[in-house]
């Protein structure tokens, strides 16, 4: 490459700053006179019956000294400002993990659980979002794993809808329950409940869908979720056509998921949240067939607002039953999984989880679980900042239909980039 | 289900109840709400969403927010991150096209306040949580407040139109008594010794008290903003205070007291608590919050000459 080739994008890049230091510049001399003229927003909007002069004149009178603004601060801003960008937020969250397992081939179902002795890349979490423009929003977390890369979502939001409505249209996790519609990297266990993975599948429940939930105008928080997608993927729909190359031929093969969630604040400190949720759609078994999954949610949590080590003791539980028509049969087996969570210190969290799943016998849609499975977890989590967290955990658990084993596993997380939302 | 089915028959009392003609305010943080209260007096009704002894950088996104900022006309915010780890979905995700970014109905103060430490290097987080637009806790500083109380009756005049004079008349107000007490109380500081005015904060929140009253700060109890002290520094901050003769310790409420509390105790300093904002559910205005909290502080300031004689 030529030195002309490389200094024209340098030129572009000179000229792109250069009106936006001329006009920091201009600022440091007006931010002088009034500091509040920096603004790029305007102060004061005229109500109607105002004229330029009155505004002046109530300006003038209310304004008064304004406050000491050091020499540099204007231009500081000023240049952080010729900074800005239409760039969307992004961040980048890892996890790794290094385990221990007391058998050669543990069971361990969900996709980014750490699964081996020795270490496991879990996953690059690449999220991305900013509203597309006063009508969408747009969130996608494209996921980096051992085997390559996954649009684990992406999806875009209504901003304007009216009558409380709100839809979602791409690809995102389903609204089922408490963990589905989450990421590994907002859980407090480095491994998906086991519940999750066997009726949804390793990456939980996920696909291309149309999503339309509606806020109810209650004094409390009430909100109902429809969503339909399709029916397909091992990953994501294995209680339905799972893998299977069924060609879909109308509305009635598709996946439809329902769920109803309320929040009930006792007060500042405790809170509880419910929800149900089912998911109906055709299986592989036959024309006609169908599987469905009913699910009950509980999430109590006890946050001291004033907690100066930001104390919490939280109590999340989930039961899922699920019913699948097959010829000349109707397979039914539930699970459930229960957690307590102690967040005891800004750097310290503690973590109990039982899960407890049952297995049909001789299960011919699920040929290597077909009896009841339980599984302890404990957990000690340390945060050296709100960024990172460093995470111990032990595993007992205990297949009917294979051996027992014990899981010792580490995990690190990171996160770099914009600090997304928390979800409650 | 007969809990449910008498929440259900409340609400249908309720509902019609509360249509009515005030503009719904919603603020981040209580003083916020202070002064928008202050302004829109009795043509609007404020809600604020954190507590004064709450973190404004963690608080819980409860989903009963989404409700309050479903009917919301005005959302007031501070920005520069400081609610973006818990408001931005939630204002997302509340249906209501009034208050999103960029709408009439979102305001985000900062906008408008002449901000410090504005990081001018480079910026990345081994400096710790720092926030790249610069310190959000201008609210700590009367002068400010004047340029937020300003844009904020600008927002309601452009809301509510017809109110626009009494919110103009009531900024008048408030604008006097914000000059009276930013002048009052910087004045008094001024006569406190060089060395009463040394403090140590806990965060880096205090910036623009500092300004305000003319105050040096030393050291800060955290190493850097975000991360739990640890003993070395803490051991650093201890031989620090005691080089400069500092001994005043400051911090919002809502910070871990154990380190300050052990620094105080082997500086033969004094800790000074305050709450993190106005105790707007209580009825405290934001003029008497300043007050409050700069004589308590030029107390516990004067008194450190005693402390420091006594050495």
């Amino acid at each position: 490459m030529n030195s002309a080739s490389l200094s024209a994008p340098l030129l572009l890049l000179v000229g792109a700053f250069a009106p936006s230091l001329a006009t920091a510049g201009r600022e440091v001399s007006t931010s002088s006179t009034t500091a509040t003229r920096t603004s790029t927003t305007p102060l004061v909007p005229p109500a109607p019956e105002l004229t330029e002069q009155e505004l002046r004149a109530i300006e003038e009178s209310t304004l008064g000294e304004p406050p000491p603004a050091s020499a540099d601060s204007g231009v500081v801003q000023g240049l952080s400002r010729a900074l800005q960008s239409m760039n969307p937020a992004m961040s980048f969250i890892l996890d790794v993990a290094a385990g221990y397992f007391t058998i050669d081939t543990p069971d361990q179902r969900g996709a980014h659980d750490p699964s081996r002795t020795g270490f496991t890349f879990q996953q690059l979490e690449l999220s991305v979002n900013a509203n597309v423009d006063p009508f969408f929003r747009f969130d996608a977390n494209l996921v980096f794993g051992e085997f390559g890369v996954e649009i684990e979502e992406a999806y875009a939001s209504t901003l304007r809808l009216p009558g409380n409505f709100q839809l979602r249209a791409g690809q995102f996790l389903t609204r089922f329950g408490r963990i589905n519609g989450t990421h590994p990297h907002q859980w407090s266990f480095m491994d998906q409940p086991l519940v999750n993975a066997k009726f949804f599948g390793g990456e939980g429940s996920r696909g291309l869908a149309l999503e339309v939930s509606w806020l109810a105008p209650l004094p409390w928080y009430l909100e109902l979720v429809a969503s339909s997608g399709n029916p397909t993927g091992d990953c994501c729909a294995r209680s339905f056509l799972g893998d299977a190359e069924i060609p879909l031929t109308g509305p009635e093969d598709l996946l439809y998921t329902l769920a109803l969630e309320q929040f009930i604040p006792f007060d500042p400190s405790w809170s509880l949240s419910v929800g149900l949720s089912s998911q109906l759609g055709p299986n592989n078994t036959g024309p006609g067939n169908r599987s469905v999954i009913h699910g009950a949610d509980l999430y109590l949590r006890y946050r001291p607002v004033d907690s100066t080590e930001r104390a919490a003791l939280s109590w999340q539980t989930e039961v899922m039953f699920r019913s699948r028509q097959v010829p000349g049969d109707l397979l039914q087996d539930l699970g459930l999984y229960s957690q307590l969570v102690w967040n005891l210190s800004l750097r310290w969290e503690l973590g109990l989880r039982y899960e407890f799943v049952t297995g049909v016998a001789e299960d011919p849609l699920d040929l290597d679980w077909d009896a009841e499975r339980q599984r302890y977890a404990a957990q000690v989590t340390f945060y050296p900042s709100h960024f990172s967290r460093v995470r111990a955990q032990v595993n007992h658990d205990y297949p009917r239909y294979a051996e027992a084993y014990w899981a010792f596993l580490v995990n690190l997380e990171v996160l770099v980039g914009a600090h997304g939302a928390h979800q409650f | 289900m007969s809990p449910i089915a008498r929440i259900l028959t409340l609400c249908l009392l309720v509902v019609p109840a509360t249509a009515q003609a005030k503009l719904q305010v919603v603020a981040s943080v209580p003083d916020l709400a202070a002064i928008a209260s202050a302004i829109g007096s009795e043509h609007v009704d404020v809600v604020c969403l954190t507590s004064p002894n709450q973190d404004p950088h963690y608080v819980d996104p409860r989903p009963s927010f989404m409700v309050t900022l479903n009917r919301a006309d005005l959302l007031v915010v501070i920005g520069l991150d400081l609610e973006s780890s818990w408001l931005g979905r939630l204002i997302t995700n509340s249906r209501n096209p009034e208050i999103q970014v960029g709408s009439n109905g979102y305001l985000e103060v900062s906008s408008v306040v002449e901000r410090l430490q504005v990081p001018n290097t480079p910026i990345d987080r081994a400096m710790g949580d720092i926030h790249a637009g610069g310190n959000p806790h201008f609210l700590l500083d009367p002068r400010r407040a004047r340029s937020v109380a300003q844009a904020i009756a600008g927002r309601l005049a452009l809301l509510a139109p017809n109110h626009a004079k009494d919110f103009n008349a009531k900024l008048e107000q408030l604008d006097r008594q914000l000059l009276i007490v930013a002048t009052e109380a910087r004045e008094r500081f001024q006569t406190l010794t060089p060395g009463q005015r040394q403090v140590v904060a806990y965060h880096q929140s205090l910036a623009y008290l500092l300004d305000w009253l003319g105050l040096t700060p030393i050291a800060t109890v955290e190493p850097r903003p975000g991360i739990a002290p640890s003993p070395s520094h803490t051991a650093l901050v201890l031989r620090t205070m005691r080089s400069t003769k500092t001994h005043t310790l400051l911090q919002e409420s809502y910070y871990q007291r154990g380190p300050s509390e052990t620094l105080a105790r082997l500086a033969n300093a004094r800790l000074y608590v305050f709450p993190g904002g106005a105790d707007f559910e209580g009825g405290e205005s934001y003029v008497e919050r300043l007050r409050k909290l700069s004589q308590g502080l030029f107390e516990v300031l004067g008194a450190s000459n005693a402390a420091v004689s006594g050495d």
